[in-house]
C-alpha cells in the first residue's frame, strides 16, 4: 500500500501538470493533504509549482517508478486483480475501437473526422458507450476489491458518461477535461503502474 | 383481430407511439413499396403492462407464437427446426430514441439442429458455425450483460452455455421459443434501465410511453450465387454526384463486408448475377430519396434473386459532397432554402476552406516516410523527439512537430504544443491517433522503426488526411471563399435568415472589440461577461461553434471572423437548439 506523500506524487505523475484538487480527484486523498505533500515536495526540488499547477521534476519520477515494486508488491502478487487487469485489457480494445468509431466516420468506404453533425450517429455511439461502462463495472470492482482508491475511477468514468448523455459530447473524449477518455486513459496509466504491466501499443 | 402485437406489411401506418421508431421506419418502407423482411411488433402497450404486473400481459405469448408463424408462412421457413430454419432478429424500439434500451440480438432460432439445417442449406458449415458462435457471444452480451470473451469454435455448444453460466451467473434457455421470450422480456426491462430512466428525467419524456419490440425474419445473401448483399447511396457521398453508389457481395452475408474476408465489388456487377433486382434497388432508392428529401444511405440483401430492403436513412457524407448534394437537391427543388442551410455543418464548411497543399507541393516534395492518415489537416515544423522539449520550444513561438515511439498520457502536453504529431507503431486507434483527433492535430501513425531518429532535428511537412511525411516546409494554400460558387450561393442564403452579421476582418471597424486581445478572450467560460453590451466581436472564442452560440445569447450583432458561412450556420443552429429544446418538451408532454 503507498502512503499518502508518494500517492500524492503518483496522482500528480498520471496528471502530469495538474492541481492539487486535480490530483486529489483521482488518488481519493483529501484536497488538503495533496496540496501539503505537493507543497513539500516542490519546497525539495521534486516538483515544479507555477500558479496553482504542479509537475513532477525528473528525480521524483525515477523515485517513484522504483518505489512501485516495494509499495504494491500486494497488489502485484495478487492473482485476482492481475486477472481482473488482463478482463480490463479486452475491455480496453473494444473502448478504443469505440472513441475511433466516435471521431471518424465512414462515408462511402472512406474514413473521415466525425463532424458530429449526424446526432442519431452520436447517440448510438454513446449508448454503446453506457453498454461498455456496463461491462466495465464488474472488471473495475474487482480491481478495486485488491485496491479500494481505484474505486474513484468508476465514479469519475460515470459522472464523464452522464455528461455525454445529457448532450455535452466534448465529455466523451475531449483532451481537456476530464471526458470519459480522459478518465479511461489515466486510469489505465494508474493500473499500468500499480500492477507493473506495459502499454500494449 | 390482435391484442398485443401488429403485423408490419405496409397495409397501413401505424401511430409510431405503439410501434416505436424502427418498427415505423419498416412499416413505411413497406407502405412505400418496398420489399422488407417480414416482420411483426409487439406494441408498447404490452411494454406498459409488463411494467404493470411485471409479467407478459394474457395472449401476449399465443400471439407471438402467431406472429412466428406468419412469419413462417410468409417466407416459407421454420422457427427452432429444419430443413430451412427461420432465424429472426428481436429490437427495441420506443417512439423516441433513448440510451440504455436493449441493443438487437441476431440469429434468434439458431440452435444444434438448425445449425445443421443451415448447413446443408448454404453449404458452408463455417457460416452455420459462425452464426451459431455469434448467437452465444450477443445473447450473453445484450440479453444478460456480461462479457463472457471471445467463443471459439472448437468448442460445443454446451461448452459455450457453460462459458456464459460461469461468467453471467444465469442461465442460457435451451429452447428456441424460450429464448425468444427472454429477449423480449429483456427489452421490456432495458425501458427501466438507469440510463433509459435518466435520458427520460433530464429530456422530461413520460416513464409510461414503453417501448416496442420488433421481431424480424432474417435473410441470407450467401444461399446461392442470385444472392448477395451490399450497401448504396442514392448519390456518391465523397463527391456527392448525382450517380448511385455503393458495393455488393456475391454471396456472402453482411458479417463478411466487416470481417474483411471478402472484397466488395462495385454496385454496377449486381447487373451480372441479379439484374432485377439491381433496377428494384435503383428505383427504390429513387423513392426513398424523394420520400425523404435527402441522400439515402440504404442496406440491402438479395436471397435468390430477391431484393430485400433492411435499413435507410439519411446518408453521411464527406465536406465536398455536402456543399454539392445542398445545392443540387435546390436546383431539383427537392429541398427549399432553410433546408440547404441545415445539410451542411460549419465544420464541412471548414473543412472545405482548410489550408492545403499548393498545387504540386506534394508530387515535388522528397517522401520522408508514410503512415496510417490518422488526423486530418497539415503541419509543419522542426521534428523533436520529447513532449517536455516541445512544449517548452512551441512556448517561445517555434513551429514543432512530436515524433515519438508511440504516445501515452505522458505525451498530452507535447501534443497540444505540437503542429502535428508522428509515431513509429500503432494504427488508427492508437492512444497517438485518438488523442490528436480530440486534439484537432494532424498526425501519421505507424511511420515504421527509427523514424523517428531519422526525422529528429529536421524540418518536414506532415499531411495527416494522406498519412505522408515530406521534406522541408512545403508552400500552403487557403482556398478562397468567394472562389467557390456553392458557397457564395449559400452565404448568400444564410445572410437572409442568420441572427448575426458576419464580416471579414479586412472589414472590421476599429470599434470591433477583438477578443484575441481581450485576457480571458479565449475562455468560453469568460465569454458571456465579455460579451455584455458589446455590438461588434470577433476572435479568440468566437472561433468556436459554441462561442458564436453565447454571442447570439448575448445579443452581439455583427460577429468578425471567416469563413463566413461557418459562423452564420453555427449561428442558425444555435437558434435552432433553442426553439428545438422547447419542441422536445412539449412532443414528450403529448
Amino acid at each position: 500500500m503507498m502512503k499518502d506523500p508518494q500517492l500524492a506524487l503518483h496522482g500528480l505523475a498520471i496528471k502530469k501538470h495538474g492541481t492539487a484538487e486535480e490530483v486529489a480527484a483521482i488518488t481519493a486523498l483529501d484536497p488538503a493533504v495533496v496540496t501539503k505533500h505537493l507543497d513539500a515536495a516542490a519546497e525539495t526540488g521534486r516538483a515544479l509549482k507555477t500558479g496553482d499547477k504542479y509537475m513532477l521534476q525528473p528525480t521524483a519520477q525515477i523515485a517513484l517508478k522504483s518505489a512501485y515494486s516495494r509499495d504494491y508488491s500486494d497488489e502485484r502478487a495478487n492473482a485476482d486483480m492481475q486477472a481482473a487487469y488482463d478482463d480490463f485489457e479486452r475491455v480496453n480494445e473494444q473502448l478504443k475501437s469505440l472513441i475511433t468509431e466516435w471521431q471518424t466516420m465512414t462515408v462511402g468506404g472512406k474514413s473521415m473526422p466525425n463532424d458530429h453533425s449526424d446526432k442519431a450517429y452520436d447517440d448510438k455511439i454513446i449508448d454503446r458507450l453506457g453498454d461498455l461502462h456496463e461491462r466495465a463495472e464488474p472488471v473495475l470492482d474487482r480491481l478495486a476489491a485488491g485496491l479500494p482508491r481505484l474505486s474513484v475511477w468508476k465514479q469519475l468514468l460515470l459522472t464523464a458518461l452522464e455528461r455525454a448523455e445529457d448532450g455535452e459530447i466534448d465529455w466523451v473524449s475531449d483532451a481537456r477535461c476530464m471526458s470519459y477518455h480522459t478518465a479511461w486513459f489515466e486510469m489505465h496509466e494508474d493500473l499500468i503502474r500499480v500492477l507493473g504491466r506495459e502499454r500494449l501499443e | 383481430m390482435t391484442r398485443w402485437t401488429t403485423k408490419l406489411d405496409g397495409s397501413d401506418l401505424p401511430d409510431k407511439l405503439l410501434i416505436g421508431g424502427k418498427g415505423w421506419s419498416v412499416a413505411r418502407m413497406a407502405a412505400l413499396g418496398l420489399t422488407v423482411p417480414p416482420a411483426f411488433v409487439i406494441t408498447t402497450e404490452a411494454c406498459t403492462e409488463y411494467r404493470r404486473t411485471k409479467d407478459f400481459p394474457d395472449g401476449l405469448i399465443d400471439e407471438i407464437a402467431e406472429g412466428l408463424s406468419w412469419l413462417e408462412a410468409q417466407t416459407g421457413r421454420t422457427y427452432g427446426h429444419g430443413p430451412s430454419p427461420l432465424l429472426v432478429s428481436v429490437r427495441s424500439g420506443a417512439a423516441i430514441s433513448m440510451p440504455g434500451m436493449m441493443d438487437t440480438v441476431l440469429n434468434m432460432g439458431i440452435c444444434g439442429e438448425t445449425e445443421t439445417a443451415l448447413t446443408e442449406e448454404c453449404g458452408d458449415p463455417a457460416f452455420a458455425r459462425d452464426t451459431h458462435r455469434r448467437f452465444h457471444e450477443l445473447y450473453s452480451h445484450i440479453v444478460l450483460k456480461t462479457d463472457a470473451g471471445e467463443l471459439s469454435n472448437d468448442d460445443t455448444a454446451q461448452d459455450w452455455a457453460e462459458t456464459i453460466r460461469a461468467a453471467s451467473g444465469k442461465d442460457l434457455p435451451a429452447d428456441p421459443t424460450d429464448r425468444l421470450h427472454a429477449a423480449v422480456r429483456a427489452v421490456f426491462e432495458s425501458w427501466d434501465s438507469r440510463r433509459a430512466k435518466r435520458y427520460r428525467k433530464h429530456h422530461d419524456i413520460s416513464d409510461d410511453l414503453g417501448t416496442a419490440v420488433v421481431i424480424q425474419a432474417m435473410v441470407f445473401g450467401n444461399m446461392s450465387g442470385a444472392s448477395g448483399t451490399g450497401v448504396m447511396f442514392s448519390r456518391n457521398p465523397i463527391d456527392g454526384n448525382p450517380t448511385p453508389y455503393g458495393e455488393y457481395l456475391v454471396n456472402a452475408q453482411g458479417e463478411d463486408v466487416v470481417s474483411g474476408k471478402f472484397t466488395p465489388r462495385p454496385l454496377d456487377t449486381m447487373r451480372d448475377t441479379v439484374p432485377e433486382a439491381h433496377d428494384a434497388l435503383l428505383d427504390g432508392a429513387r423513392r426513398l430519396e424523394v420520400e425523404n428529401g435527402d441522400v439515402q444511405d440504404i442496406e440491402f440483401t438479395v436471397q435468390d434473386g430477391t431484393l430485400y430492403f433492411l435499413q435507410a436513412r439519411a446518408a453521411k457524407r464527406a465536406p465536398e459532397a455536402a456543399l454539392k448534394i445542398a445545392t443540387d437537391m435546390l436546383d431539383e427543388g427537392t429541398i427549399d432554402e432553410a433546408t440547404a442551410l441545415t445539410r451542411i455543418t460549419p465544420d464541412q464548411v471548414r473543412s472545405l476552406l482548410a489550408p492545403r497543399l499548393a498545387d504540386g507541393a506534394a508530387a515535388s516534395a522528397e517522401t520522408l516516410a508514410r503512415g496510417e492518415a490518422a488526423s486530418p489537416g497539415i503541419g509543419i515544423g522542426v521534428v523533436v523527439t520529447d513532449s517536455d522539449e516541445a512544449e517548452r520550444r512551441a512556448a517561445n513561438g517555434e513551429a514543432v512537430i512530436l515524433a515519438r515511439a508511440t504516445t501515452s498520457p505522458d505525451d498530452l502536453h507535447g501534443m497540444i504544443a505540437a503542429m502535428a504529431v508522428v509515431t513509429e507503431r500503432g494504427g488508427s486507434t492508437s492512444h497517438a491517433a485518438v488523442v490528436s483527433r480530440a486534439l484537432g492535430v494532424p498526425c501519421v501513425t505507424g511511420c515504421g522503426d527509427a523514424t523517428v531518429t531519422a526525422l529528429a532535428g529536421r524540418t518536414i511537412t506532415v499531411d495527416g488526411a494522406e498519412g505522408l511525411i515530406l521534406a522541408d516546409a512545403l508552400d500552403v494554400q487557403e482556398p478562397d471563399e468567394t472562389a467557390l460558387s456553392g458557397i457564395v450561393r449559400l452565404t448568400r442564403i444564410a445572410e437572409g435568415v442568420s441572427p448575426v452579421r458576419v464580416i471579414l476582418p479586412g472589414d472590421a471597424p476599429s470599434s470591433a472589440l477583438d477578443l484575441n486581445a481581450v485576457e480571458g478572450g479565449s475562455e468560453l467560460d469568460r465569454l458571456p461577461e465579455l460579451l455584455k453590451g458589446v455590438d461588434i466581436a470577433g476572435g479568440g472564442a468566437l472561433a468556436d461553434d459554441k462561442g458564436v452560440a453565447i454571442a447570439v445569447a448575448a445579443g452581439v450583432k455583427t460577429i468578425v471572423g471567416q469563413p463566413r458561412l461557418a459562423i452564420l450556420l453555427a449561428a442558425l443552429r444555435a437558434q435552432k437548439t433553442n426553439e428545438d429544446r422547447e419542441t422536445i418538451a412539449v412532443e414528450a408532454s403529448v
